[in-house]
């Protein structure tokens, strides 16, 4: 059943008044043109434009004025969906006046005037047991837009449910000529492995249980629409099977599947052969979750794949596992690969892919260079010669250490980048461990003993003994960038991204989880979770992460501040006698510049308050502790001169109601130059537009006891000077 | 119901509320810290916490790729100064996602105690109540 509640009049209301200022902006997709969709203040993909930018060239609101920002108008999410929202990771888009943007737990879409927040349409399509199954819930983190520049204006996004729909931009209606009534079922198509008669084949997800979906927005080349595809998240399979991962087009006008690309390469693609033992007939996901980006020019589109099942356990799928946590560059008109690069052979550790690639022109010992970089968990932003796939600078194989989980073979070698330098960590050096006071440090070397602790990233889990509890982890499953992915101004070649620098964890695979994904249990059927006995029955338990232990005995709780500890069932061996603090040592959070024309770090801050668990800690009473940021996924935007960013979780130090704030640091030399107070922390990345001479800046706010929010800040009316020509 | 019926009905209700109140004042503000809930309570809360939070929260309450953790300073710093009626309505009103509004009032209170315990505030000899408006009694003070 689809909803629309259109209001026609006022829309086109609002579209006449706008329309004088915008008369010389060109909305739409960039198609060959170097010119930024940002250009005309419009936000027109969730990155601002299709190569992962986060950037708009606005300056209205700049280090001199961002303290004096009031709220413009917000808009509260509680009502589009059967339950309030909690988790609001939404980014919208602005084209020709009109905000875009997915909200609330059906995830509807939304129109409403970029000026007022006043809604001009809204849709959402009640799925049911389709959506109440699907892997990937909530509002999602947005949508896409589509024109012909002719006046045919188009949102697209996906459903809960896995179904691809197209609205018309203006009044919310399904385009009619669009797949089937304005939609395409992206469950179609999608297969997983399945023994008949001894012999394996390649057969069709069902349509309500198959485990397929994305939260995530369908990526609008010219007039293709790319979509990717996402299963339940990591760390929590106790199946081998699962549907398997796949990345496809359509014509944006007529819903037509235009190519498909299988991430898992099939028996006589290059590739196959990395899936050991068949295991290619079986394992499942390795799809990509995240957000992909293009470049127009070359007609390449780049896809960051993610990890197959059973994400910590390998022995089901013994090999390198192409294109498991790869970089992978297609070709926009025919979905063929052009090159790949396997960032994590053999994924042990969900190390998967999770920012959207970026796509630089830099200068690089005086050559104009065309390059992608992939941020990612593992605090390295892996560059390449977008166009060959060549390492801009070198990438080397480095011995890594064996795995002795039974049955496991972990890669004995894993790529290590030289340059640009790690913006966030992904080991535990022994510089790294907490030293606030001696008695701390050394009752956490003590813990440390009970551990696999080795200093480079790439460690295998364990299974608990009286040898280990766990490995010591960072910058894995939590760590380094995530969805929210980084940024690049396209004017400076200087890249900025937000990493959470604290993940750590204490990581095992209990023998209770073992015994029930050891290949043993799975051989020969690897059957998926939809074909279990009593799947979905009352009494049926679903998989969960009870086998994943972040800690043997008490979990990875996330401690103050940083990861680890701190909280959780029983003691905690990784943060016992830490008082509840993070084992590892501030800043926990962090916002970094790097040089892409040189591959060096230009400057690196901590970002966020210190958290009021480390400001009130008995055990750090007396000490001057210097502010320590915090862990947590926030994305960035890009203005001019401003890299803007609100605070991951919300504190209540002495000078300012409790809250977060969203802070401006200049581009520059990572110096703070304004903050403005919210009522929640930051949930969705923040994105800045402009209208009528006065530039906003968006952002999701939500989480804890506050329901879901987008706040639109801009200055006070009386601080903008009039508009002229060139400032729209 | 007869107009008798009802009067009895609402003189019943009135002096259950006015009983209720007084109980509450006696109690006057208490807070996470003064044994708010029983170990026994708390272990009911963590075998439902296993079947109904553990597959998203993870099994310690440590979080997930999506999901919040539901320990450390990031959850405490939602809730510090709030009520345990916020947490629990949270609870109540959105978990488990698909779920909602499915568990009983007496489980959400044994998961939110499973909660308190995860969090490290001390149990005591009486259980957490089930009522949000009892709730909105104890503060929720990250630290002590």
């Amino acid at each position: 059943m689809s909803r629309t509640n259109s209001r026609p009049s006022i829309a086109w209301a609002a579209l006449a008044l706008v329309v004088v200022w915008m008369a010389a902006g060109v909305s739409g997709q960039p198609t060959g043109s170097s010119r930024m969709p940002t250009q005309n203040g419009e936000w027109p993909n969730y990155s601002g434009d299709v190569k992962g930018s986060r950037y708009s060239p606005l300056d209205q609101i700049n280090a001199s004025n961002f303290n004096k920002l009031e709220v413009a108008w917000r808009f509260k999410t509680d009502n589009l969906g059967p339950r309030p929202e909690y988790k609001l990771e939404g980014t919208p888009l602005m084209v020709k006046g009109t905000l875009y943007m997915t909200a609330g737990t059906r995830r509807a879409v939304v129109a409403v005037d970029a000026k007022t927040g006043e809604q001009k349409w809204v849709y959402s399509l009640d799925e049911g047991k389709r959506a109440e199954m699907a892997p990937r819930v909530l509002s999602g983190r947005g949508l896409s837009y589509w024109t012909d520049g002719k006046g045919d204006d188009r949102i697209v996004y996906v459903t809960i449910g896995y179904r691809l729909v197209q609205l018309n931009a203006r009044t919310g209606q399904p385009i009619p000529t669009f797949g089937k009534g304005g939609m395409v079922d992206l469950k179609e198509g999608v297969v997983y492995g399945k023994l008949v008669n001894g012999k394996w084949q390649q057969v069709q997800i069902p349509l309500v249980e198959g485990e397929i979906g994305t939260n995530s927005t369908p990526l609008v080349v010219g007039d293709t629409i790319v979509v990717q595809s996402a299963m339940a998240e990591g760390l929590r399979y106790e199946y081998t099977n699962n549907a398997k991962g796949l990345v496809r087009a359509y014509d944006a006008r007529t819903g037509k599947q235009l190519w498909r690309f299988n991430t898992m390469p099939g028996p006589g693609e290059p590739g196959n052969e990395t899936w050991e033992n068949g295991s290619w007939n079986w394992t499942g996901n390795t799809g990509v979750w995240t957000e992909m980006s293009a470049d127009p020019e070359a007609g390449l589109v780049y896809l960051p794949v993610e990890s197959p099942t059973i994400d910590a356990y390998g022995g089901n799928r013994l090999g390198n596992n192409l294109y498991d946590s790869s970089l992978v560059a297609v070709d926009l008109k025919t979905g063929k690969r052009k090159w790949h690069f396997q960032i994590t052979h053999h994924d042990l550790w969900d190390y998967d892919l999770a920012g959207a690639p970026l796509v630089m022109d830099v200068t690089i010992d005086g050559k104009p260079r065309k390059i992608v970089g992939q941020p990612g968990k593992l605090g390295w932003l892996h560059t390449f010669d977008r166009i060959t796939g060549e390492p801009i600078w070198p990438i080397v194989e480095k011995p890594v250490p064996p795995s002795d989980v039974p049955g496991e073979n972990a890669s004995p070698t894993q790529p290590f980048p030289t340059k640009p330098p790690l913006f966030s960590r992904n080991y535990l050096a022994p510089d790294d461990v907490i030293d606030f006071t001696p008695a701390l440090r050394a009752k956490a070397m003590e813990n440390l003993k009970k551990y696999r602790w080795e200093q480079m990233p790439f460690v295998p889990y364990v299974i608990p003994s009286d040898k280990w509890l766990g490995t010591i982890l960072v910058g894995n499953t939590m760590g380094g960038v995530n969805w929210e992915g980084s940024s690049f101004n396209p004017e400076t070649g200087i890249f900025y991204t937000q990493a959470n620098n604290s993940a750590i964890s204490g990581a095992s695979l209990s023998q209770e989880y073992f015994d029930k994904i050891k290949p043993e249990v799975h051989t020969p059927n690897h059957i998926a979770i939809w074909e279990a006995p009593g799947f979905a029955q009352p009494g049926f338990e679903a998989p969960s992460t009870s086998g994943y232990r972040a800690n043997p005995v008490a979990g990875g709780a996330p401690a103050a501040g940083g990861g680890g500890g701190g909280g959780g069932r029983g003691g905690n061996a990784l943060t016992e006698g830490l008082g509840g603090l993070s084992i590892i040592k501030p800043p926990y959070g962090v916002i970094t510049a790097l040089d892409m024309n040189n591959g060096t770090m230009k400057w690196q801050v901590p970002h966020g308050d210190t958290p009021d668990a480390v400001r009130n800690s008995p055990l750090l009473k007396g000490l001057t502790i210097p502010k320590t940021g915090q862990q947590g996924i926030v994305g960035v935007v890009l203005t001019k001169s401003l890299v803007v960013v609100g605070d991951p979780q919300v504190t209540a130090p002495p000078d300012r109601p409790r809250g977060a704030m969203l802070r401006a640091y200049d581009q520059q030399d990572g110096k703070e130059v304004g903050a403005v107070w919210m009522p929640a922390a930051q949930s969705g990345n923040p994105m800045t537009y402009m209208v009528d001479g006065r530039q906003y800046i968006m952002v999701a706010v939500g989480g804890g006891v506050y329901t879901s929010e987008y706040i639109a800040f801009a200055l006070p009316r009386s601080d903008i000077a009039k508009p002229t020509s060139t400032q729209r | 119901m007869t107009s008798s019926t009802a009067r009895v009905a609402a003189f019943i209700t009135g002096v259950a509320v006015s009983g209720l109140l007084c109980t509450l004042g006696a109690q006057g503000t208490r807070s996470v810290w003064d044994g708010v809930y029983t170990e026994a309570q708390a272990n009911r809360g963590a075998a439902l916490f296993d079947r109904e939070c553990a597959q998203c929260h993870g099994p310690a309450g440590e979080g997930g790729g999506m999901a919040p953790a539901l320990v450390g300073s990031a959850f405490s710093a939602n809730y510090d100064g709030q009520t345990v009626a916020e947490l629990f309505d949270r609870n109540r009103t959105t978990m488990p996602v698909g779920k909602e509004g499915q568990l009983s009032a007496q489980q959400n209170a044994d998961i939110t105690a499973a909660m308190l315990q995860f969090n490290k505030f001390p149990p005591g000899a009486t259980e957490l109540p089930s009522q949000s408006m009892m709730l909105r009694q104890i503060k929720y003070i990250a630290e002590r």
